[in-house]
């Protein structure tokens, strides 16, 4: 690890889903009106606009939906890390994420894998959702 | 449906030197090409009374169309600094004409200029670039703008069996048009070899399967039809636009293999009141190998998944189904970060000119741009045509 990786920076509409991930839990967003599960956390539904959401944990798994493995750092800061490899995961809940993968050779990974998060505590405030290939397939 | 069609022309078209060109400014690169297009218009600047372009990389200016502007010593009645990313190029064409076909302006140059090569070192770029990412969800994974198209190629060879190598046939097919073009960046010829062999970037893509990173300017003069034809250039006419904006993240994209190309395409052509298969030349935004394959499907030049092997048969160049970029793109001609849409526009504006010399697509008659950015966020589509009514 070198230099300052950006971290996010908190604000209203993500405080709740950082503390969530700080405890071990991935928020997703369910609408009370419609219904409608959503990643990223907002201050209202995405689909009709509702302000009345229930953060609910996610299972923490789902499957590859895409990756790629990155060879060229954005940035010094990640030089050590190359080559990792960044996914589009589909959680079992239905919305899609971005994170990176763990524990996983890059030659090894496929879409469609089944993967489960990881909590990659950074800082007190701040732990990542990360992923891992998981043994056995998603029932979603 | 209201409709610009036919109502305005291109009448003008410049570009400033590209590749490294050192010591020039963001400002210059804007005014030294909207000089050029000035000239070639036969139109002085006096007659300017809007003007268009986007943000810089590296100049500070947030007010950049004022502070072009100011440097050309002009006080336009209508100015916008447009920034939809990489489809900024055909968007602010758009909204040139949209802005004379209204009546806000007569005469509007869109002008884009930046120094992203000297401006920058190519470390700042990249960390420019991520810093364009959502600081809460994208860049603390380390995310590249080039690795969110990474993942839709790499997403469009699983569902379609669409290959490395015929990703690189992209590069090889635009660095053979990139040959025949004076001033192009990159002209040593390569093969899909060389594609596969050069250094990794973000899976699957190569070094040679990116944009380049490139100083350069390019601008055109708009003005309506009805004076467009006392000018002293052959008008090329507006014909449709379309626009689509689909999402700002990549996980929120409800596809990441067909894309908001195919929805502003669809507007462009009926607009124009055209399809794709009358199009003889086209000018796609290649910031990668695959986005050309992506677009080749959602563009309407053939169906969706069959872009791999339509790239593979020799469709994309001289005597294929459309020639595409015979400037040579952003993968070889130049791509000076926002601008690099707009040379595909400059081109286009050649061809159907006919003044192309040895990369003229023979009696090109109708021309399709497409512009794009943010991972497929943004589209653009733009039909442009020699006669007023397609
Ligand atoms: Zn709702």
């Amino acid at each position: 690890m070198t230099g300052q990786k950006p971290l996010p920076p908190i604000d209203d509409d993500t405080r709740a889903y950082w503390a969530g991930l700080a405890r071990g839990e991935l928020l997703l967003q369910h609408c009370r009106a419609c219904g409608h599960v959503q990643f990223y956390q907002r201050a209202l539904c995405g689909r009709c606009l509702s302000p009345s959401l229930d953060p609910r944990p996610a299972s923490g798994r789902g499957s590859i939906y895409s990756f790629s493995t990155v060879h060229r750092p954005p940035s010094a800061e990640f030089k050590d890390d190359v080559p990792y490899t960044v996914v589009l995961v589909e959680l079992s809940e239905g919305p899609r994420m971005i994170s990176t993968l763990v524990d996983t050779p890059p030659e090894t990974v496929r879409i469609g894998q089944p993967v489960e998060i990881v909590y990659d505590r950074v800082t007190p405030e701040i732990t990542l959702p990360r992923f891992r290939r998981a043994a056995a397939p998603t029932a979603g | 449906m209201r409709s610009y069609r036919g109502q305005v022309a291109i009448v003008g078209v410049g570009e400033t030197p590209v590749g490294k060109v050192p010591g020039r400014s963001a400002l210059w690169f804007n005014a030294e090409a909207t000089r050029l297009a000035l000239e070639d218009a036969g139109l002085d600047k006096a007659q300017v009374d809007g003007l268009v372009t986007a943000p810089s990389f590296v100049a500070p200016f947030a007010r950049m169309s004022v502070a072009v502007s100011e440097y050309l010593g002009i006080r336009p009645t209508f100015s916008n600094t447009l920034n939809v990313s990489g489809a900024t190029a055909a968007a602010s064409v758009s909204v040139a004409a949209a802005a004379i076909h209204a009546g806000l302006a007569d005469t509007v140059v869109v002008c884009c200029g930046d120094n992203m090569l000297s401006g920058l070192t190519r470390d700042l770029a990249v960390k420019a670039l991520v810093e364009s990412r959502d600081p809460q969800y994208e860049a603390p994974f380390g995310l590249l703008v080039a690795t969110t198209f990474a993942l839709t190629a790499q997403r469009h060879m699983a569902e379609y069996g669409t290959t490395p190598e015929q990703l690189a046939r992209v590069a090889v097919v635009t660095r053979g048009h990139a040959m025949k073009k004076p001033g192009a960046q990159m002209t040593a010829p390569i093969t899909v070899e060389d594609v596969l062999a050069s250094k990794l970037i973000t899976t699957p893509y190569h070094m040679l399967d990116c944009a380049l990173v490139s100083d350069g300017g390019a601008a055109f003069v708009l003005t309506a039809a009805e004076r467009a034809r006392d000018l002293r250039r052959k008008p090329v006419y507006l014909l449709g636009g379309g626009e689509s904006y689909t999402q700002e993240h990549i996980f929120c994209a409800e596809s990441i293999t067909t894309t908001g190309a195919a929805i502003s395409s669809r507007r462009a052509y009926a607009m124009a009141g055209v399809r794709p298969e009358d199009i003889d030349v086209a000018g796609i935004y290649d910031c990668f190998t695959g986005t050309v394959v992506m677009m080749l499907e959602d563009l309407g030049f053939c169906k969706k998944g069959e872009g791999g092997p339509f790239v593979e048969a020799g469709q994309i160049t001289y005597g294929g189904r459309i020639p595409i970029n015979t400037h040579g793109g952003m993968l070889s001609y130049a791509h000076p970060g926002l601008p690099g849409g707009f040379f595909h526009i400059v081109e286009m504006v050649r061809q159907l000119r006919g003044e192309a010399g040895e990369r003229q697509v023979a009696g090109a008659e109708l021309a399709l741009c497409h512009s794009l950015g943010g991972g497929f966020a943004t589209n653009a589509t733009i039909i442009l045509g020699t006669e007023e009514k397609g």
